[in-house]
């Protein structure tokens, strides 16, 4: 028997080459419009951060602002500022998670939209029921799994970005935007 | 080949064909803390082949095929089954390997397992989990050669994420007792000493692993498992430690994990004429490879 022979249980190894299934729920637009319904426009205002600012960022939050640009709109009535429109990305089990979250003037939640989800447990991520425990937090809520945001089995390490991330955007509102 | 070929092809078409889903193992041998959801199933196939012991031929598969399921949130239970498929020749170790010996895959025997969860490593920021498992065993994995084992195995898994769990380390310690009996072999050489005598054997393990995913999907690792063998008459028998690379892919259906594993240094008791003095070679081989894949559903 040769070494080579052997070689025929590494068959399910190509299988890998084949690239995961994505499925994104919602576009820009539509995460916009769910998310905060009264605004007639939405401007694009992306932030760029440098290193200094992102010290800041996790210093205050606790995680790394990972990226040196975060998508923003400016969600606007009548020339009015409505709330901030902020599209982030924190990482799943496997794949990054792309969400949205709607950020009011004075700094709270308004609401949480998952548009990208991969993994093989916790769609009810994606489910209005979680994600409604997230409107309304402020910089002062703990951001704790089963304190103030109850945890998905299964998905606990995807909740838990979330949740960070959730608050990672209202630091990024408090020093960045608060005055914009 | 014949003996193998068929039977591992049947599996990978199985295993390519099933709808899949998984929960997921980062390495090939230390294991995490996490443990599935009430509820949910995982399905799972590995092979390890564990080749040359430094003369002769020798290459052994094992072939692992579990089901999980998620009794609570923090409690699972496992079965399995295990094959063993060997072919061993041109190497006598006297009291372990009594010659030639070539088959393909056959049942060796069968496992329940426990495992429960403390704390969560993404909740609780350091996971910790104790595992149980029972075995019954009818063939040495060894020599190929026939043997009643009864086997149970503790052991407690560590785990902690870092970078958002981009990095994940683990790390494991455990203990195995057996109760061996092996069956009498006619013909054996002239002075083989081959006991049937009912015997007892304590291991202890202990191991760590770092996984980082590299890419979405992709992790690289690396992993490092110690175990000691003791027995009543001389103590600490054998020791061998282990290492080598995992890579891991795991997908929103399905996970795969590859791990190369080789012996770095190995002690104790050596069979005559062993070349390698700074390895075990008695049980143990100088390479292993250990191929994983798991659906959840």
């Amino acid at each position: 028997m040769s070494t080579r022979d052997w070689s025929v249980f590494l068959l399910p190894v190509a299988a890998i080459a084949a690239p995961a299934h994505a499925v994104d729920y919602l576009t820009v637009a539509q995460a916009q419009v769910l998310l905060v319904p009264g605004a007639k426009s939405f401007v694009e205002q992306p932030l760029k951060l440098n290193d200094e600012q992102r010290e800041r960022i996790k210093a205050a939050s606790g995680v790394r602002q990972r990226w040196d640009e975060q998508k923003v709109w400016r969600a606007e009535r009548d020339g009015a500022l409505q709330a901030w429109f902020i599209v982030d990305e924190v990482i799943g089990k496997h794949e990054f998670i792309t969400y949205a979250a709607a950020i009011s003037p004075d700094g709270h939640v308004l609401g949480v939209e998952i548009m990208s989800y991969r993994e093989t447990h916790g769609g009810q991520i994606r489910e209005a029921e979680w994600r409604k425990k997230l409107v309304g937090k402020t910089l002062a809520d703990p951001f704790k799994l089963d304190e103030d945001v109850p945890n998905i089995s299964g998905a606990t390490l995807s909740c838990r970005n979330v949740l960070d991330g959730v608050k990672r955007l209202l630091v990024v509102h408090k020093l960045f935007l608060s005055r914009a | 080949m014949t003996l193998l070929r068929k039977p591992l092809l049947a599996v990978a078409a199985l295993a390519l064909s099933l709808p899949a889903l998984a929960d997921e193992n980062l390495f090939g041998y230390v294991r995490g803390a996490e443990v599935l959801p009430k509820g949910a199933s995982e399905a799972y196939q590995w092979f390890t082949q564990r080749s040359d012991k430094g003369a002769g031929t020798y290459r052994a598969l094992d072939s692992k095929t579990e089901f999980e399921y998620g009794v609570t949130d923090r409690f699972q239970v496992s079965a399995e089954l295990n094959m063993l498929s060997i072919n061993t020749s041109g190497l006598l170790i006297d009291g372990y390997l009594p010659g030639d010996k070539k088959y393909g895959l056959r049942l060796q025997g069968f496992e329940v397992g426990f495992k429960y969860n403390f704390l969560s490593p993404a909740k609780d920021d350091f996971g910790l989990s104790a595992t149980t498992s029972l075995e019954y065993g009818m063939l040495d994995v060894h020599s190929g050669q026939k043997k009643t084992e009864y086997e149970i195995e503790s052991q407690l898994q560590a785990q902690k994420y870092f970078m958002e769990g981009q990095l994940t380390w683990v790390g494991n310690v455990g203990v195995r007792a057996a109760y061996e009996k092996r069956k009498a072999i006619a013909n054996l050489p002239d002075g083989f000493d081959w006991p049937t005598d009912p015997e007892m054997e304590i291991n202890l393990k202990i191991g760590t692993g770092l996984s980082y995913r590299f890419a979405p999907n992709w992790y690289i690792g690396a992993e490092v498992m110690r175990e000691s063998e003791y027995e009543t008459e001389v103590g600490l028998e054998r020791w061998s430690t282990f290492a080598g690379p995992s890579l891991h892919y795991g997908g929103d259906k399905w996970w795969a994990t590859l791990t190369y594993f080789k012996q770095l240094r190995g002690g104790g008791e050596m069979y005559a004429g062993q070349t390698d003095t700074n390895l075990h070679l008695i049980e143990k081989t100088k390479n292993e490879v250990r191929l994983k894949v798991g659906y959840n559903f």
